[in-house]
C-alpha cells in the first residue's frame, strides 16, 4: 500500500534558457486533493505534463506509487488519468461508446451495465448516457472524463484547470465528485486558477511563481481571503 | 483494440457513408459507360458480319463477270475481337480502328486510317473504370486519411488515447486499416458487380485485373500513410497528398508521355501513306516489264502467270497495287518498331510510376493499348496476304466468278489474343514501391 503517491524531486524542467520549472520538491498523499495555484506559466501544467510522462525532465524525478516516471512511463501511465481544461472525446460517439473505447484503450471490457454505473457515479445524467458527444456541454463532458478516470481505476488523477468556464452548479458538482473520488482513495492533483474552489475542494493548496513552488498549505489552516491575499502577495 | 468502436466513429463521420455512396455510384455508372460501349462494338461487328455477306452476294450477282474486277470491290472484314475486359478499361480501342474492311489491293494506306469519333467524347476521355480506379479513387482515400492523425492531435483526443494506452499507435493502424477495408470492400464490390454488368469471364485477366487495383489501392494508402507519418497539420497535409496526385495522375505521365513521342518521333507515318501511294500511281507511268520484273521478285510463285499483250489486265494492275505496299514496307516497318519503342520505354518508366504502371498494365490485360493495336495491325497484314494468295492465281487464271464458293468468305473473321498473364511484371512493380514505402514509414515510427 502506497502512502506517497505523487513525489517530485529536484524536478526541473527547461526550454533551451527558459526555466519553466526549478527544483520542485512535493509529494501528495493517496487520498489528497493537492491543489497547484500560480499565474499561466507558473509552471502548473509543465508538473502535470512531467508526471504524465509527456515531456523529459531536464534533471530530477517525478514519481508515481514510487515508479520514476521516465523512464517507466509505459508502466506508470495504468496508475493515472488525466482530465484537462476541455475533455475531448469522439463528438460522433455517445458517452456509453466513448467511455467504452477509452476504458478498452486501457485495457478494461465492460458490460453496458458497468459503463452506465461509471457515467451516473461521475454525475452523468441517465438521459446524457446515448446522446453523441457534440451535443455534450462542457460540464458534460467533464463527467466523461471523471467516468473514464473510475473505469480505469487510476490511483491518480491529473486535473489541468478543471473547472475553468464551468458554471457554479457545475463547479458544485464537480467538487462533490472530486471528494467522493478522493474519500474512496483516489490522488488527485489539479493544476488551478480558482483559489476559492481550491480552498473548498482541496486539502492542500501550493503556490507557484516562475517554476517554483514557494508556498504549501493546508486548506485547514487557511481561509479563501487569506490564500486570496496570500496568492496575490506572491504573484 | 476497439473495432467496433473505431468502425463506428468512421461511418458515422458524414464523409464516410457519402464518400462511398459517391463512388460506389460513380463505379457503376462507369461499368454502365462501359457496357454501353461494348454493345457498340458488338452492333457494329453485328453489322459488320451482315453487311459482309449482303456485299459479296451483291457484288458475286450483280456485279462483274472478272475475277479480277470483283476483287478491285470485294472487301473482307477483319475484326480485333472485344474482350470484356475492354468494357473496364477501354483504352484506345474507341479511337483505333477495330474492324478492318480489307481489299485484296494495297493494305497500308488503309491500315492506318481510323474510325470518325465525336471530338468532344475524345476531348473529355472515358469515365471508364480504370479512370473511376486510377485517377478518383485516390481522392477517396486521400480524403479518408489525411486526418488520420493530425485530427486527433487537433481534436485534443491524442492525448488521452496516449495517456490511456501505451500501444496508440495501433489505434492509428486500426483507423487505417478499418479505412482501407471500406474502400478496397467498395472496389471489389465493384468487381463483382462488373460480371454480370460486362459479362466478364472468370479467368486469370479478370483476377490479375483485381490483383492490381487492390495493390494500386493499398499503395495510395501507404503514400498517405507516410504523408500522416510525417505529423504536420491537417492543411499540409491535404495539401502534400493533393500534390502527389496531381503528380502521379497527371503531370508525370503527361510528361513522361511527351518525352517519349519527343525521344521516338514517327514521321514515317506520314512518308508510309505517301510512299504507299506513289508507290502504286507512279507505276502506271513506269514500263509494265518493270513493275512485273519486282512482282515475280516478290512472288516467284507466280513466274508462270506471264504478261498479256493487252494493254490493261489485271495481273498487272495487282501487281501495281503489290508495289505501293512494297515501297512503303521499309517506312511501315519503321513506323511499327517505333510504336513497340514506345509501348517499351513507357512501360519501363511505368514501374517506378504507380498511376501509368496500373494503367499500362488494365490496357495490356484489357487488349485495348498499343501493343494490341500493333498485334492487330500485324495480324491484318496477314489476313491480308492470305487473302491475296488466295485469289491472285484464280485472277491470273482468269477463272469465272460462279466457280468460286463464296458462300465460305461470308463469314467475318477475327483476331483473338490472349497472352498469358506476367505475375511478376504486373505486381512486382507496384509491390517494391510498397515495400520501400512501408520501409521508410516503420523507419519514421522508430525514429
Amino acid at each position: 500500500m502506497h502512502t506517497t503517491t505523487l513525489q517530485t524531486t529536484n524536478l526541473t524542467k527547461k526550454y533551451g534558457e527558459q526555466v519553466a520549472l526549478n527544483n520542485l520538491n512535493l509529494s501528495v498523499n493517496k487520498g489528497e486533493i493537492f491543489c497547484l495555484l500560480g499565474q499561466n506559466g507558473a509552471g502548473k501544467t509543465t508538473t502535470i505534463n512531467l508526471f504524465l510522462g509527456f515531456t523529459n525532465a531536464t534533471s530530477g524525478e517525478a514519481i508515481i506509487n514510487d515508479v520514476t516516471v521516465k523512464p517507466n512511463d509505459v508502466a506508470t501511465k495504468k496508475f493515472v488519468a488525466y482530465i484537462p481544461e476541455v475533455v475531448q472525446l469522439y463528438g460522433n460517439l455517445d458517452g456509453i461508446e466513448n467511455l467504452d473505447f477509452f476504458s478498452r484503450l486501457a485495457g478494461f471490457k465492460y458490460s453496458k451495465e458497468k459503463l452506465t454505473g461509471f457515467l451516473s457515479k461521475a454525475g452523468l445524467q441517465s438521459e446524457a448516457h446515448q446522446k453523441r458527444l457534440s451535443t455534450y456541454s462542457k460540464g458534460m463532458r467533464q463527467k466523461v472524463g471523471i467516468a473514464i478516470a473510475l473505469a480505469k481505476n487510476a490511483d491518480v488523477i491529473l486535473m489541468d484547470e478543471p473547472t475553468s468556464g464551468l458554471d457554479p452548479k457545475a463547479t458544485a458538482e464537480f467538487t462533490k465528485i472530486c471528494k467522493e473520488l478522493a474519500a474512496d482513495g483516489k490522488t488527485i492533483f489539479m493544476a488551478t486558477h480558482d483559489i476559492f474552489n481550491a480552498v473548498n475542494v482541496g486539502t492542500r493548496i501550493g503556490i507557484m511563481r516562475q517554476g517554483e513552488l514557494v508556498h504549501t498549505v493546508n486548506t485547514t489552516d487557511i481561509t479563501a481571503n487569506e490564500l486570496q491575499k496570500l496568492y496575490l502577495e506572491t504573484i | 483494440m476497439p473495432n467496433r468502436l473505431l468502425i463506428k466513429q468512421f461511418l458515422r463521420s458524414g464523409i464516410a457513408i457519402a464518400g462511398i455512396s459517391l463512388f460506389l455510384l460513380t463505379g457503376i455508372i462507369s461499368l454502365f459507360i462501359g457496357k454501353s460501349y461494348l454493345v457498340k462494338q458488338r452492333e457494329k461487328i453485328e453489322t459488320t458480319a451482315a453487311y459482309q455477306q449482303q456485299h459479296i452476294e451483291r457484288n458475286v450477282q450483280y456485279g462483274h463477270s472478272e475475277m479480277g474486277l470483283l476483287l478491285y470491290y470485294l472487301r473482307f472484314a477483319y475484326v480485333n475481337s472485344i474482350n470484356p475486359l475492354n468494357g473496364l478499361s477501354i483504352g484506345q480501342r474507341d479511337v483505333n480502328l477495330g474492324i478492318q474492311q480489307v481489299t485484296i489491293r494495297n493494305l497500308i494506306e488503309k491500315k492506318y486510317d481510323s474510325d470518325l469519333n465525336n471530338p468532344a467524347s475524345l476531348v473529355m476521355g472515358n469515365l471508364d473504370f480504370s479512370f473511376v480506379l486510377i485517377y478518383l479513387f485516390p481522392l477517396l482515400i486521400i480524403t479518408f486519411t489525411y486526418n488520420l492523425l493530425s485530427e486527433e492531435k487537433e481534436e485534443g483526443t491524442w492525448r488521452l488515447i496516449n495517456i490511456q494506452s501505451n500501444a496508440a499507435k495501433k489505434v492509428l493502424l486500426q483507423k487505417w486499416w478499418i479505412r482501407f477495408a471500406f474502400v478496397t470492400g467498395t472496389l471489389l464490390l465493384l468487381y463483382l458487380l462488373a460480371i454480370p454488368i460486362l459479362s466478364i469471364p472468370i479467368n486469370a485477366s479478370y483476377l490479375a485485373m483485381i490483383a492490381e487495383g487492390v495493390l494500386y489501392i493499398l499503395f495510395w494508402f501507404i503514400a498517405c500513410a507516410m504523408v500522416v507519418g510525417w505529423q504536420k497539420n491537417s492543411a499540409t497535409n491535404a495539401v502534400s497528398l493533393l500534390s502527389i496526385w496531381l503528380l502521379l495522375t497527371i503531370v508525370a505521365p503527361a510528361v513522361i508521355n511527351s518525352l517519349i513521342t519527343t525521344k521516338y518521333p514517327v514521321p514515317e507515318a506520314m512518308a508510309t501513306v505517301v510512299a504507299n501511294r506513289e508507290g502504286y500511281h507512279d507505276k502506271w507511268d513506269r514500263p509494265k516489264e518493270e513493275t512485273m520484273g519486282r512482282f515475280y521478285a516478290h512472288y516467284p510463285q507466280f513466274q508462270q502467270y506471264r504478261l498479256p499483250a493487252e494493254d490493261f489486265n489485271w495481273l498487272w494492275y495487282y501487281a501495281m497495287q503489290q508495289m505501293g505496299d512494297d515501297d512503303a514496307a521499309e517506312h511501315s516497318v519503321a513506323m511499327r518498331n517505333k510504336l513497340l519503342l514506345r509501348e517499351k520505354l513507357s512501360n519501363t518508366v511505368g514501374y517506378f510510376i504507380p498511376t501509368l504502371h496500373t494503367q499500362l498494365q488494365y490496357s495490356l490485360l484489357a487488349q485495348s493499348g498499343l501493343k494490341n493495336q500493333v498485334q492487330f495491325l500485324d495480324s491484318t497484314t496477314a489476313f491480308h496476304e492470305k487473302k491475296r494468295l488466295y485469289f491472285y492465281p484464280k485472277i491470273f487464271e482468269k477463272l469465272p466468278v460462279l466457280q468460286e464458293d463464296w458462300r465460305k468468305h461470308y463469314a467475318v473473321e477475327y483476331f483473338k489474343s490472349e497472352p498469358p498473364v506476367n505475375w511478376i511484371k504486373l505486381l512486382l512493380p507496384l509491390l517494391l514501391i510498397i515495400i520501400l514505402f512501408t520501409t521508410a514509414i516503420l523507419y519514421n515510427l522508430k525514429t
